[in-house]
């Protein structure tokens, strides 16, 4: 097992290689589908492919934590969490296309192109003389495995970096919390009591509700004033948006309650048969 | 397999067991008291009722900021002269780093002051709830005080999770400045860049403004750390280690290739361009120095431009100090695009907190000149600068905070218009500071540019020098314009007024003027200070 893993510092073996080209072609297919996919969920999907045929390719070759670590932060969390905003937005919303800047796109691909081909052809150059090390072996990492020297350096050397990144999960939490958190008491939601106090108080214009229209009306509509005990209009219960009746065209009703004209009607103020009472 | 190689290997040689190296904590000890204050702050959020946190958060700051001055003050006395090592290296307590760490702690409380303040705006410039939506009726309430008889019993409040939030930005600054590898580094400028973000879109008052402000500071922010990071692994790529002395021995002797050398530079420095503001990376700085509170972009202008000067000084002089005549070039252009859209765009602002962001453009690009003048002198010139520089910045924006009208802080030029005659205290507070910052004789401005522009030139810069005279004569003409706007313009009859600040703002002020003016009459003191010695090179 160990003579084979040294072996594989210099050249690539069979099952890398198949490994390689089963995995490389999946990986640029996901990278592809997602620029052209139309549906944001797929785009991510075919990202989380992409991610997941890396992480393959990593543990291929001998970067087991690197490899876990892609699949797990990356696919695991990242992406999932890429996902629930996508549903939370609504999966169907998409951002406008129209070009703000006349030649935005064209300016946006030729330079993309010409970047990628500036940072390809700089790093093939680079690596050419860079002869490969093995991760594993005795030579490598002073024999010790990949994952343990990792512990260790993160432990030793880089201890310091390592608790300060602390310090960056507190400011992410607490920022989250003031930018999410909305205290009960100043949302401006006032408890019943409260409401009460400021009423009889004289913060609102007056203790009682406003009178409905249906007290001593006969009628459903909003459009029906109250009549006070007295007959007349309650000014309070007219509707500034909708045109009330007038008052004259009440006085048949006010006559028929107030029992001068025929007898008065027992069902009129019977609650059980009365309409109209909350509208 | 490897699992299984693992195993193997885990059975034939048990782990030794490891030990860590001896930390120096008396050396550590200002940036502990400050991050271990910043974790104690986020306890009293949690912990303590509403109406006590503010006293206590201010409390708390304060004293951890005098705390780890007199603790640095201790250890001065008797530092190595040549620097410490700690952390496993991680850490660089030499000289620059000291001045840089009181540098920072003072402006740090010249910030803190003016930001805790609740007298010039009722309740602090930051918002009592951020998470309620800018506009709404719940937001007009908060903005202008609950009502009086609010059980709660406080009228106007503050989000105070801004003091321990700017505890944590003060943190990342110092070890931003002290690190001594680039992961140490890069994890400093997310921590100290982080809790900026946030803040900046807290304001009270133009909160849609702010909000975009911060939005806008987060994505340029998180590209700026994306190139810094990618620079970082090519860097690694091309020395096989993140520590800046490795990086140095590396391309000092190497017949590796340059490429990821000069693109891991690059792209380094793009990113630490960016935190201070410099030239072509400016993009960000007049819309987050504008929408921010007001307190806050004093804290970001003159703490933010330190620690990041700070990093470039100690990644150039330590780190690519052998390739300098690769990159110096280079820095030539950036220095001199910088002066020119900081001298230029200035003249054309309307906006007062705008047009200092682009006088802050033009300043990054003196201070850069200094920085890339990779002798001792050039080194402590642009550290006598970051201080000078950073108490004006302070000062200025404390002044600015106290000329309002019914909508907050009047920051159109045209209501500055005769302020003289309203208030001639505050105009000539601030004609002292304009003219500090346009370098005119007797204030500390002038010291830092002599000093600057005289390392520059006994290191063979002078074609550059001169470009940064002109700048500085052009950057002097839109100073002036606000000196005579104030003095010589009948007040607008609704103009604003000048709100008589409470002791926390006129302390900060009077701190920044007071440095400014000694600074510019006796500089010696800091000077030797700052002349003190040179990074650690190990």
């Amino acid at each position: 097992m160990i003579t084979l893993a040294q072996d594989v510092q210099n050249t690539m073996s069979t099952g890398e290689s198949i490994a390689f080209w089963v995995l490389g072609p999946l990986a640029l297919f996901g990278a592809l589908g997602m620029i052209f996919a139309r549906n944001a969920v797929h785009s991510a999907l075919f990202l989380v492919l992409t991610m997941l045929s890396l992480g393959v390719t990593y543990m291929v070759q001998q970067a087991p934590f690197l490899g876990f670590v892609q699949i797990i932060v990356y696919t695991g969390a990242v992406m999932m969490l890429f996902l629930f905003v996508l549903m939370l937005v609504g999966k169907d919303s998409s951002d406008s296309v129209v070009e703000v800047l006349r030649g935005q796109r064209l300016a946006a691909t030729i330079l993309g192109v010409g970047l990628a081909a500036l940072i390809v052809t700089a790093i093939a150059r680079s690596l050419t003389e860079v002869t490969p090390v093995g991760l594993q072996g005795v030579e490598a990492n002073g024999g010790h495995g990949n994952v343990e020297n990792l512990g260790r350096s993160i432990f030793t050397d880089w201890l310091f970096a390592f608790e300060l990144t602390s310090a960056l999960l507190i400011t992410a939490a607490v920022g989250a919390m003031v930018l999410g958190f909305v205290d009960r008491h100043t949302r401006g939601r006032k408890t019943q009591r409260e409401l009460v106090e400021m009423r009889f108080r004289g913060e609102h214009d007056r203790p009682s509700p406003l009178p409905g229209p249906g007290v001593f009306a006969t009628s459903t509509s909003v459009a029906t004033p109250a009549l006070l005990p007295d007959g007349s209009v309650a000014p309070e219960s007219l509707s500034r948006l909708i045109d009330s009746v007038g008052a004259e065209d009440l006085d048949e009703e006010r006559e028929a309650i107030t029992g001068s004209a025929h007898g008065a009607e027992a069902r009129a103020l019977n609650p059980s048969t009365r309409e109209g009472e909350s509208s | 397999m490897s699992a299984l190689v693992t195993a193997i290997s885990l059975a034939q040689d048990p782990p030794a067991k490891e030990t860590l190296a001896p930390i120096d904590y008396g050396a550590i000890m200002p940036m502990l008291i400050i991050l271990g204050a910043a974790c104690l702050g986020v306890l009293f959020e949690a912990l303590l009722p509403r109406h006590q946190r503010w006293s206590a958060q201010v409390a708390l700051t304060l004293l951890a900021l005098v705390g780890a001055g007199v603790t640095m003050a201790f250890y001065i006395a008797d530092a190595p002269a040549d620097g410490t090592l700690t952390l496993a290296g991680a850490i660089a307590v030499d000289r620059p780093a000291l001045f840089l760490w009181g540098t920072l702690l003072a402006l740090a409380l010249g910030a803190v002051l003016m930001i805790a303040d609740r007298t010039v705006e009722p309740g602090g410039a930051f918002v009592a709830q951020a998470a309620i939506r800018p506009g709404t009726v719940q937001d007009r309430e908060q903005r202008l005080g609950a009502h009086p008889d609010r059980r709660d019993g406080a009228r106007f409040q503050m989000q105070t999770e801004v003091f321990p939030l700017t505890l944590f930005a003060l943190g990342g600054m110092m070890v931003f400045c002290s690190a001594n590898d680039l992961l140490t580094m890069f994890i400093a400028l997310e921590v100290l860049s982080l809790p900026l973000y946030l803040m900046c879109g807290l304001a009270r008052r133009r909160r849609l403004l702010s909000q975009e402000a911060a939005v806008k500071y987060f994505l340029l922010g998180a590209f700026a750390s994306a190139f810094f990071l990618y620079g970082l692994a090519l860097l690694y790529g091309y020395a096989g280690s993140v520590r800046l002395a490795d990086i140095a021995n590396a391309a000092a002797g190497s017949d590796r290739s340059d490429t990821l050398l000069f693109g891991g530079m690059a792209l380094l420095i793009v990113g630490l361009l960016f935190k201070g503001s410099v030239g072509p990376f400016h993009a960000w700085t007049p819309d987050v120095y504008q929408g921010a509170p007001t307190p806050l972009t004093g804290f970001m202008a003159a703490c933010t431009k330190v620690a990041a000067f700070g990093g470039i000084l100690r990644v150039l002089s330590v780190g690519l100090e052998s390739t300098q005549w690769e990159w110096r070039g280079i820095m030539w252009g950036v220095a001199i695009v910088s002066m020119i859209i900081g001298a230029v765009l200035g003249l054309t602002q309307t906006d007062i907190k705008r047009m200092i962001a682009y006088s802050s453009i033009a300043h990054a690009g003196f201070l850069l000149i200094g920085a890339i003048v990779l002798t001792p002198d050039g080194l402590s010139s642009t550290l006598f600068y970051l201080l000078a520089y950073g108490f004006t910045t302070v000062a200025t924006f404390g002044v600015i905070s106290l000329v309002r009208d019914a909508d907050g802080e009047a920051t159109h030029l045209s209501q500055w218009a005769g302020l003289a005659k309203r208030s001639p205290l505050v105009a000539g507070v601030f004609t002292f500071l304009l003219l500090a910052l346009a370098g005119i004789p007797l204030t500390s401005g002038f010291i830092g540019k002599f000093v600057v522009f005289s390392a520059a030139l006994s290191d063979g810069m002078a074609p550059l020098v001169v470009i940064a005279l002109i700048a500085s004569a052009v950057a002097a003409f839109f100073y002036l314009r606000v000196i005579v706007l104030m003095y010589f313009s009948e007040p607008a009859p609704d103009g604003p007024t000048v709100t008589v600040p409470g002791a926390f703002t006129t302390a900060s002020i009077t701190l920044g003027v007071v440095v400014t003016l000694l600074l510019g009459i006796v500089p010696a003191f800091a000077l030797d200070w700052a002349d003190a010695g040179t990074f650690a090179l190990r």
